[in-house]
């Protein structure tokens, strides 16, 4: 199922409040193409610093971030040639699909809107192109009916499942989740795991920040417990969950499990 | 005193009054216009990571807020275009261009001090999450600017902008120190003529509670209207 190294995180390092507070603190991890890497840990362990560092929403204070060969933290690299060329920061997150914790989407905007702006100007499609395709992902998500609707009229749960498939419309190759499901009241928790767990039955790559242990063990092939900024340990699910070894892991699943 | 012959006396002037009006309009349209471009570009550069472009922002917004706006408008038609021959020209058969020009720069130069804080303060208002999401999905910062920023903050600030649009209203009523024909120069104009001043003052005033009244009413109107909109 999984495959090739999509992401490469090396000693990541980031500071805050000049240096005394390291929400990351060398972090080093691979996400592999296929993967579904959770990521757990408790408040403030820096879970989301990590996953906003894969796009560069936080810009690292040390480390480096390797996506298709090239370091995304640095301005410059040099090709197979040998020539300098500049890193479009753009061009790569345009790749990654970010999902947030408040869902974001433009509230100036119908759901039809939010969803084909990025790939118009961005990928530079059509707009009849890009009103298809976001059809197709609308039905896909059964919410067809409400293309025109604007994000206020829609619920917790719709909403996030638009954010999800506004991201999707950049074909994104790895999709980033920051607590998905956290702002939403509990009967509506279900239907956004249920758009995530299809994504990742059809093979795309995911990093999920999430309070769900049914969905980290039921979905994920890797999860990843942080704690103060480090990665503690990792493991496939059923390892982590039911044979923990590391004593703040086994302290922190006694509490939400 | 005011009298009624005074009344009827200043009343045969009312062609005067007629076109201040038009001009003070004309001039505080081209200020709101001029004025808010500027005022744009102020706001981007005072938000740019650039320490120059904070800097030079910054001191302009800050002159212009601490000087006079007479000290303004003087040191632009005085100073600044003193010796500039601009074309002249009456638009409309009676507004001075060589005149009109200096005093829409002056009121621009101020007003765009004003607006970009205004532009700022909505902008800055704006879910960094907004910023964040559009980002994410590889839109640049232009364009996040441009499609998901900006169009939030003007609609955000849409009734702090009309406000100061009835304040332009009311401040270029300072231009007839420069010749501009609006509505304090006609009162100008009739006191020159008739030698009394009360009727023609009170008649200006009641020309500009016409113009900034209504005007501000309109605004609330929409404000309302607009908020209406948010809930849905
Ligand atoms: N912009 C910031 N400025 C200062 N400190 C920050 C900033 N962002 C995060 N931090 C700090 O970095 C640490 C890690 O934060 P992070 O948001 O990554 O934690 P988290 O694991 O996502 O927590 P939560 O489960 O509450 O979302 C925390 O101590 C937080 O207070
Ligand atoms: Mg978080």
């Amino acid at each position: 199922m999984t495959g090739d190294k999509l992401i490469e995180v090396k000693n990541l390092k980031k500071y805050y409040n000049k240096g005394s507070l390291h929400a990351l603190d060398d972090v080093s991890v691979n996400i592999n193409k296929g993967d579904v890497m959770v990521v757990i840990g408790p408040s403030g362990s820096g879970k989301s610093t990590l996953l906003r560092s894969l796009n560069l929403l936080e810009v690292p204070t040390e480390g480096s971030i390797w996506f298709h060969g090239v370091d995304i933290t640095k301005k410059k690299y040099k090709d197979e040639t040998g020539a300098v060329v500049k890193v479009n920061i753009d061009t790569h997150r345009e790749k990654m699909g970010m999902v947030f914790q408040h869902f974001n989407l433009f509230p100036h905007k119908t759901i039809l809107d939010n969803m084909i702006l990025a790939p118009m100007k961005v990928k530079k499609m059509s707009k009849q192109d890009a009103t298809e395709k976001a059809m197709s992902l609308l039905k896909r998500v059964g919410l067809e009916d409400r293309a025109d609707a604007y994000p206020i009229q829609l619920s917790g749960g719709q909403k996030q499942r638009i954010a999800i498939v506004r991201a999707l419309m950049m074909d994104p190759e790895v999709m980033l989740f920051d607590e998905p499901t956290s702002a939403l009241d509990p009967e509506m928790v279900g239907e956004v795991l249920e758009v995530m767990k299809e994504l990742a039955t059809e093979g795309m790559t995911m990093v999920v920040v999430t309070h769900e242990m049914g969905f980290a063990r039921e979905v994920g092939n890797r999860v990843v417990f942080m704690a103060d900024g480090k990665i503690l340990e990792e493991a496939a699910p059923e390892k982590l969950f039911d044979h923990p070894c590391h004593p703040r892991l086994q302290d922190f699943l006694s509490k939400v499990l | 005193m005011l009298s009624i012959e005074g009344f009827q006396k200043t009343l045969k002037y009312w062609t005067m009054f007629e076109e201040g009006l038009v001009c003070t309009v004309m001039l505080s349209l081209f200020t709101v216009l001029f004025g808010f471009i500027l005022a744009m570009i102020i706001a981007l550069m005072r938000m740019s990571k650039s320490h120059i472009l904070k800097g030079v922002s910054s001191v302009y917004v800050e002159v212009f807020r601490a000087t006079p706006l007479m000290v303004q408008l003087f040191i632009v038609y005085h100073v600044l275009l003193a010796d500039i021959d601009l074309p002249t020209f009456k638009m409309f058969g009676f507004i001075r261009f060589e005149r009109f020009i200096p005093g829409v720069i002056a009121l621009s130069l101020n007003s765009a001090a004003y607006l970009s804080e205004i532009i700022r303060s909505g902008i800055q208002s704006i879910d960094l999450g907004q910023t964040e999401a559009s980002r994410s999905l590889g839109m640049s910062q232009w364009q996040t600017m441009q499609h998901v920023v900006l169009p939030q903050a003007i609609k955000n600030i849409l009734p702090a902008i009309a406000n100061e649009f009835v304040t332009i209203i009311k401040e270029s009523s300072i231009c007839w120190t420069i010749g501009v024909q609006e509505i304090m120069s006609a009162v100008n104009s009739v006191k020159a003529a008739t030698f009394t001043i009360a009727e023609a003052l009170i008649i200006a005033a009641c020309v500009y509670f016409c113009l900034t009244f209504p005007t501000s009413k309109i605004i609330a109107y929409f404000e309302r209207r607009m908020s209406r909109g948010d809930r849905r």
